[in-house]
C-alpha cells in the first residue's frame, strides 16, 4: 500500500482512503466469494475428497492414497489416458498447423479477407453439441461423407485402409477417435487462425523487405522470418491447445455416451472422471482422477514454459 | 517453387506499401499467380465450412427416407422434421429453447454485474489484498473447468440442494458459471483505459465511490460490458458439460443437452434432429453476424497482450 501512497492527491484525507478501501472490499466481496468457493476452494476440496471413499451420502471411510493406487492398476483409466494423449498428439499439431496456414493466407491482404476470417471462425463459436450431432449425421453409414467419396470414386483408397463403403465412422472402434479428431480440427482451427493473425500483425514489414533485398523467396521468408518471430504465438497457442486437448469431453460423450462406446474407444480422462462421479457416484475415485489430470496438465505447462523460457502472457 | 523477385515477396506477405516501380512488372505475375492459388484455397476451405451447415438446413426439410440420400433439393420439401421437433420431442423444441434462454440470460446478467464490480475494484480502488485476489482470479484461468466436477456437484447437491427437480435447479448451472475470470479481466483492462479525470470531476461534484461507479464509470464501460455480455451469452448458450451434470429433469434440459439425449433416442429421425441443430445454431449465428468484432477482438486481445 505504501508504494501507492504518492499517487494520492494531498487533499484526500485518511477517511477518504478508508471509504475507498471499504468500497473496494464491498465491490469485490461477492465475486470473490464465487472464486474462492466454486473455483479455487473446489480444487482443494477435490484433493481432500480424493483421500476418502466418498459416496452419494458423503464420506464413508478415510483411504489415504488407496484411490491413487487403484488408478495405477485400472485398465480403463489407462485406456482413457492413452486415448487422451493420442488425441493431443494428433489433434494439437493438425489444428495449429491448419490455423497458421489459414492465418498466413488470410494475412496476404486479399479481397474478402474479413469474410473468410469470419466464416472460418464460425464453427468454433457454434454449439459443440450441435456440431457433433451434425458431424455424426454426416459420417453415419449412409451419410453425406460416405455418399460423396463413393460418388467421387475414392472408395478404393479407403478400402486400402480397411474402410468399407458404408463405414459407421463414429460407432466403429478403429475410426471413432480419429473421426472426433477430424471434427475438432474442423471446428477449432479457426480459433488458432485468429490467434496467429493477431501475432502476425506484430511482425514488422521491414523485415520482409530486408529479406527480399537479400533474395529470399516467400517460402524462405516464412521459415526464416515469420515462423521464428511467431515464437511467443507458438507458446501461447500450444499452451491453449494442449490444455484444451486434455479437457476433451463434449464430442466424446455425444459420440459414444457415458461408456465412450464402442469399447472405450472414446473414453477420455474427463469422460472417465464424469462416469465415475455421475454414473457410479464413486466420488472419491473420481476426485482422484481429477487430481491426476490436474497434475498432468500442470506438469505439461511447466515443461513447456521451461522449453520456451517464457511465461504465459496474461498479466 | 521458382525464385521470386524481391518485390513480389514483400508485396505478397504484407501488401501495405507499393513496390518500387522498377521491379514491379516481373513481381506482379508471380504475385498474381500465387494470389490465385490463395483464393482457390480459401474458397475450397470456405466450402468445407459451409456445406455441413447447409446440408443440415436442407435435411431439416426432408422426409426421413430422403434424409439419407444425396438429394440437394429436398424431394419433397416437407415440414415433418420441424413439426416433430415442435410437438413430438420431450421436451419439445420451444421448451428447450426457453430453457437455454433462461440459463444463458441469467449467466450473462450475473457475469456483467459481478464482472463490473470486480473489474472496477481491481482497476481503480485500493484495498488490502488486491494483488493477491487478482492473482487468484487470473490463476483460475489455468484450471480446467471440469476438474471442479466432484466438489461442485457435492456442494450443490448436499450443501445447498440445487440439484433438484424444482425451478431452483436452473440456478445450479447459473451459480457454477456466475462469474468467469475472463469477464473480470476484460472489464478491469477496460476500466484501466478510462482517464481518471472523469472520477475526479465526479468527486468534486460530491459523488461517493458507489455513485461514481454506477453513474459515471458504468456508462463509460459500455463497449466492454457489451463484449462480456455477448461472449458469456454465447458460452452459456453452448455449454454442455454443466447442464448435463446438474439439470436433472427432462423439462429443464437446454438445447445442447436435448440434442445429445435425442441423438441416442431418435438416432434415425434426422429431419427432426437437424431441426434442433438449426435452432441451437441460429441465435449464436445472429449474434455473430451483428457483433462479429466482439468475438474476434476478444480472441485477438487474449492472444497477444491479454
Amino acid at each position: 500500500m505504501a508504494a501507492n501512497a504518492p499517487r494520492v492527491p494531498r487533499s484526500r484525507g485518511l477517511s477518504d482512503r478508508r471509504a475507498e478501501m471499504l468500497a473496494g472490499l464491498a465491490l469485490i466481496a461477492i465475486p470473490m466469494f464465487f472464486f474462492l468457493t466454486l473455483r479455487i476452494g473446489a480444487i482443494g476440496y477435490a484433493g481432500f475428497i480424493s483421500l476418502w471413499d466418498w459416496g452419494l451420502r458423503g464420506a464413508k471411510e478415510f483411504e489415504g492414497t488407496r484411490n491413487f493406487e487403484r488408478i495405477l492398476t485400472d485398465p480403463v483409466f489407462h485406456k482413457a489416458v492413452l486415448n487422451t494423449v493420442y488425441y493431443a498428439i494428433v489433434w494439437v499439431p493438425l489444428t495449429i498447423a491448419l490455423g497458421l496456414f489459414l492465418a498466413v493466407i488470410i494475412n496476404m491482404k486479399i479481397r474478402g479477407q474479413k469474410f473468410f476470417r469470419a466464416a472460418f471462425y464460425f464453427p468454433a463459436i457454434a454449439s459443440s453439441a450441435a456440431i457433433t450431432v451434425l458431424w455424426i449425421f454426416l459420417f453415419q453409414p449412409d451419410g453425406l461423407f460416405n455418399d460423396v467419396r463413393g460418388f467421387l470414386g475414392l472408395n478404393p483408397i479407403f478400402q486400402f485402409f480397411g474402410i468399407g463403403p458404408n463405414q459407421a465412422w463414429i460407432s466403429t472402434s478403429n475410426t471413432a477417435l480419429n473421426t472426433v479428431i477430424a471434427l475438432n480440427v474442423w471446428t477449432t482451427s479457426g480459433t488458432f487462425m485468429l490467434f496467429y493473425l493477431a501475432y502476425l500483425q506484430t511482425i514488422s514489414n521491414d523485415l520482409y523487405e530486408a529479406a527480399a533485398i537479400d533474395g529470399a523467396n516467400a517460402w524462405n521468408a516464412f521459415w526464416k522470418i515469420t515462423f521464428p518471430l511467431l515464437r511467443p504465438g507458438h507458446f501461447f497457442v500450444l499452451t491453449v491447445a494442449i490444455i484444451g486437448a486434455f479437457q476433451m469431453f463434449d464430442q466424446a460423450y455425444i459420440g459414444g455416451g457415458v461408456d465412450g462406446s464402442p469399447n472405450n474407444s472414446l473414453t477420455t480422462i474427463v469422460l472417465y472422471l464424469y462416469r465415475k462421479a455421475i454414473a457410479d457416484f464413486d466420488f472419491g475415485y473420481a476426485a482422484a482422477v481429477g487430481v491426476v489430470l490436474f497434475v498432468l496438465i500442470m506438469s505439461i505447462t511447466l515443461i513447456q514454459r521451461r522449453f520456451f523460457g517464457q511465461t504465459p502472457s496474461w498479466t | 517453387m521458382t525464385a521470386q523477385s524481391p518485390a513480389s515477396v514483400a508485396g505478397e506477405i504484407e501488401d501495405t506499401r507499393p513496390a518500387p516501380a522498377t521491379v514491379r512488372p516481373a513481381g506482379d505475375r508471380g504475385a498474381r499467380w500465387r494470389r490465385g492459388i490463395a483464393y482457390a484455397l480459401l474458397i475450397g476451405y470456405g466450402l468445407l465450412m459451409l456445406v455441413p451447415f447447409a446440408w443440415t438446413v436442407i435435411t431439416s426439410f426432408k422426409t426421413q427416407p430422403d434424409a439419407v440420400s444425396l438429394t440437394v433439393i429436398p424431394n419433397p420439401i416437407v415440414f415433418e422434421g420441424w413439426n416433430t421437433a415442435f410437438t413430438q420431442l420431450d421436451p419439445a423444441l420451444p421448451r428447450l429453447f426457453l430453457n437455454s434462454l433462461i440459463v444463458a440470460g441469467a449467466v450473462t446478467l450475473s457475469n456483467v454485474i459481478l464482472g463490473t464490480m470486480a473489474g472496477y475494484a481491481f482497476a481503480r480502488l485500493r484495498f488490502p489484498g488486491r494483488e493477491v485476489l487478482f492473482v487468484i482470479v487470473i490463476g483460475s484461468l489455468m484450471i480446467p473447468d471440469q476438474l471442479r466436477l466432484v466438489p461442485v456437484y457435492i456442494l450443490l447437491n448436499n450443501v445447498v440442494d440445487l440439484v433438484n427437480s424444482g425451478p431452483t435447479n436452473y440456478l445450479s448451472v447459473v451459480v457454477v458459471l456466475a462469474i468467469q475470470a475472463e469477464s473480470v479481466f476484460l472489464l478491469r483492462q477496460y476500466f484501466l483505459t478510462i482517464p481518471r479525470d472523469y472520477e475526479e470531476a465526479a468527486k468534486i461534484d460530491g459523488a461517493g465511490f458507489f455513485t461514481t461507479f454506477a453513474r459515471v464509470m458504468l456508462p463509460l464501460a459500455t463497449p466492454a460490458i457489451a463484449a462480456v455480455a455477448i461472449l458469456q451469452f454465447q458460452g452459456a448458450w453452448n455449454n454442455f458439460f454443466w447442464p448435463l451434470v446438474l439439470l436433472q429433469e427432462r423439462s429443464h434440459w437446454t438445447l445442447p443437452l436435448g440434442l445429445a439425449q435425442f441423438r441416442g433416442l431418435f438416432q434415425t429421425n434426422w429431419p427432426a434432429l437437424t431441426a434442433v441443430v438449426v435452432m441451437a445454431t441460429i441465435p449464436v449465428l445472429v449474434l455473430y453476424i451483428f457483433f462479429q468484432r466482439y468475438f474476434t477482438a476478444g480472441v485477438a486481445a487474449s492472444g497477444v497482450k491479454g
